[in-house]
């Protein structure tokens, strides 16, 4: 293919590309240093860079980045032990794979606002949750500071597990069989043939799941909207919620511009060893 | 691995995998029952798993009148939409071309969906599904036909610039859409285009990009070059060599692809809250019965969660295969 029909092809979307993301992310850095309400919208008061430092001394933001990080250091890695345990039992059976896997799909595919909505009622007053929680143990669950943003945690959990484990299900299917094998041949038991051979193989799959997890995670918003009731009392906001309420609640847009500005370059603190990797492999490729 | 055959084990696997499905789908199913349910049972202390069941959260979503009012026009209306669609799901037995078929059930179906809400009077929810329906499909078409192009594109051009492309396309995957969202929030109220489709289709377009030249372009890195060789000296150039012999057998690719992008803009909620104003989809019309002290809020909430998820659980049950083949596609890769 020479590079003009490349250009060709490849044009419309890398047009796309720039013009609706570059052009806007550019557009947040400038939008970033000025003083915009719904009030001024046509005519936007240059400030510079106060409203980065704003945001760097403004303790909500550092809350809602602690709350955020605290999510990820709990969903992230209960999703993929969760997901290696159910591909690790799906893998022992035959009969009834495709129900356990459908079964599975329906909280990952379902609309992530109706799916808290959802979640929410099962542990409100009246719901079965709720009633077994207070049969079994005796505990009466109130939505408070607590147990909000651990549902936040919890839900995600719940949505998120299938991924991981149909990943690493399938994952678990091209183990290569001749290490299984010789394993076999030397007495190796399930356990260790899990930690010596499986676990090595599934490990860039890890690191794929961990790291689309992470990037998700960090920019959680909607289970955050539907369980807090855009409540500030329940203390569980998000640094994605919390840019929200800067930009539509309080009205302050160049405010908001210069956090999203912050986040984005947050996201790649931890982003950029993976891209170097990415790039590397592709140009091994050829 | 090696398989246990101890029958303990087993049977504990199978409870285990049980529990797992409960966990999964019990709330949903709980759903269902509320939406189903009078308020006196929805807002029981005891949860009530019997009870006799109303379609009256239904109609109150659906429907600005009472079910009397219901005329036998909109149920025939309704009836000519599941025939269409039907018919469009069995298209390879019909003696006519497939395109024919498609485009008639089309064309159909826009006339009945137009012409449903002077018959029965429908409520704003369904104003909403309209949006959605048009919001999605149009997402789907633009952002499939360019990532087609330009993942064929990147797949065949072996060149260090397909790399940086990929590279920061994947950088752009990552980002917080919000940072996209707020400048295309305040452009769009300085241009006139806050609460149109078009801006929301496009932005949704801009975010899912990556995502999907990323997916296709591995789904074309599997297709032999020989194919489209044999047709370019045929006498074929390249564009009609792609739409002719390439596409064709890259269905499968592009279905699974498509399920993605559906999934993506028919769930997105961040971008359509910020986007619009009274053009709400689905999702942001939902996001409306997440307060509120009513009785009949909780069923009502219920019947409209039912209705948003079971078009998409449909979808997803019928192309199952390609979804997780999807998502597999990325293990047996890795």
């Amino acid at each position: 293919m020479d590079r003009q029909t490349f250009s060709f092809f490849v044009g419309p979307s890398v047009f796309i590309m720039l013009a609706l993301m570059t052009l806007p992310l550019l557009a947040s850095i400038v939008l970033g240093m000025h003083f915009i309400t719904f009030r001024n919208l046509d005519a936007p008061q240059w400030i510079g860079f106060q409203n980065y430092t704003d945001v760097l001394g403004d303790p909500e933001f550092w809350d809602s980045l602690e709350f955020t990080l605290i999510f990820i250091a709990i969903a992230v890695p209960a999703r993929i032990v969760l997901g290696l345990l159910f591909a690790l039992l799906l893998d022992q059976i035959t009969r009834y794979r495709g129900v356990f896997i459908a079964a599975a799909l329906v909280p990952f595919v379902m609309t992530p606002v109706v799916g808290t909505l959802i979640f929410r009622d099962m542990f409100d007053r009246g719901g079965p949750y709720w009633y077994w929680m207070q049969q079994l143990f005796e505990y009466r669950l109130f939505m408070n500071s607590t147990t909000v943003p651990l549902l936040i945690i919890f839900h995600s959990i719940w949505t998120a597990t299938p991924f991981a484990m149909i990943v690493l299900f399938a994952g678990l299917q091209t183990l290569p069989q001749e290490s299984l094998e010789a394993a076999r041949v030397d007495g190796a038991t399930w356990l260790q043939q899990l930690w010596h051979v499986a676990i090595p193989h599934l490990r860039s799959l890890f690191i794929f799941i961990g790291l689309i997890s992470i990037m998700d995670s960090y920019r959680v918003f909607d289970s955050v909207f539907v369980l807090t009731q855009q409540n500030p009392i329940y203390d569980a906001e998000t640094i994605m919620y919390y840019n929200f309420q800067v930009a539509l609640s309080f009205g302050r847009l160049g405010k908001a511009n210069a956090m999203s500005v912050l986040t984005v370059l947050g996201i790649f603190v931890v982003l950029i060893p993976f891209l170097v990797l990415t790039y590397r492999e592709q140009t091994e490729e050829d | 691995m090696t398989r246990t055959d101890n029958p303990i084990a087993r049977i504990l696997i199978y409870i285990a995998l049980a529990l797992f499905t409960v966990y999964n789908v019990l709330p949903f199913a709980w759903t269902i029952m509320n939406s189903v349910k009078l308020p006196k049972d929805a807002n029981a202390r005891i949860p009530r798993f019997v009870f006799t069941p109303t379609g009256d959260n239904y109609s109150e979503l659906w429907l600005n009148m009472t079910p009397e009012a219901f005329a036998p026009y909109g149920l025939a209306l309704i009836l000519i939409f599941f025939v269409l669609v039907v018919i469009a799901l069995s298209a390879n037995r019909i003696p006519a071309p497939n395109s024919v078929v498609y485009i008639g059930c089309i064309f159909a179906g826009v006339i009945v969906a137009v012409a449903l809400p002077d018959i029965v009077n429908t409520a704003e929810f369904y104003d909403y599904l309209i949006n959605s329906v048009i919001v999605t499909v149009g997402t789907l078409c633009v952002s499939l036909s360019i990532g087609a192009l330009a993942g064929y594109g990147l797949a065949r051009f072996r060149h260090v610039v397909s790399v940086y492309i990929l590279v920061i396309a994947l950088a752009f995957r990552s980002l917080p859409s919000l940072a996209l969202v707020l400048p295309f929030y305040y452009l769009g109220q300085l241009s006139g285009l806050y609460d149109t489709h078009i801006l929301l289709i496009f932005c949704l377009v801009a975010v899912n990009q990556p995502f999907t030249i990323w997916m296709l372009r591995s789904f074309f890195m599997e297709i032999p070059r020989e194919i489209e060789e044999a047709a370019m000296i045929d006498g074929a150039g390249r564009l009609k060599s792609f739409v002719s012999v390439i596409v064709p057998i890259m269905w499968p690719g592009i279905i699974t692809t498509g399920l993605f992008t559906l999934l993506l803009a028919y769930n997105d909620f961040l971008l359509a809250r910020i986007l619009t104003q009274i053009n709400w989809t689905l999702p942001v019309g939902i996001a409306q019965f997440t307060g509120g002290e009513d009785p009949g809020h909780v069923t009502l909430a219920a019947a409209g969660s039912v209705s948003v998820t079971l078009p998409i659980l449909v979808v997803i049950i019928f192309f199952q295969k390609y979804l997780i083949r999807g998502l597999a596609s990325g293990a047996v890769k890795g």
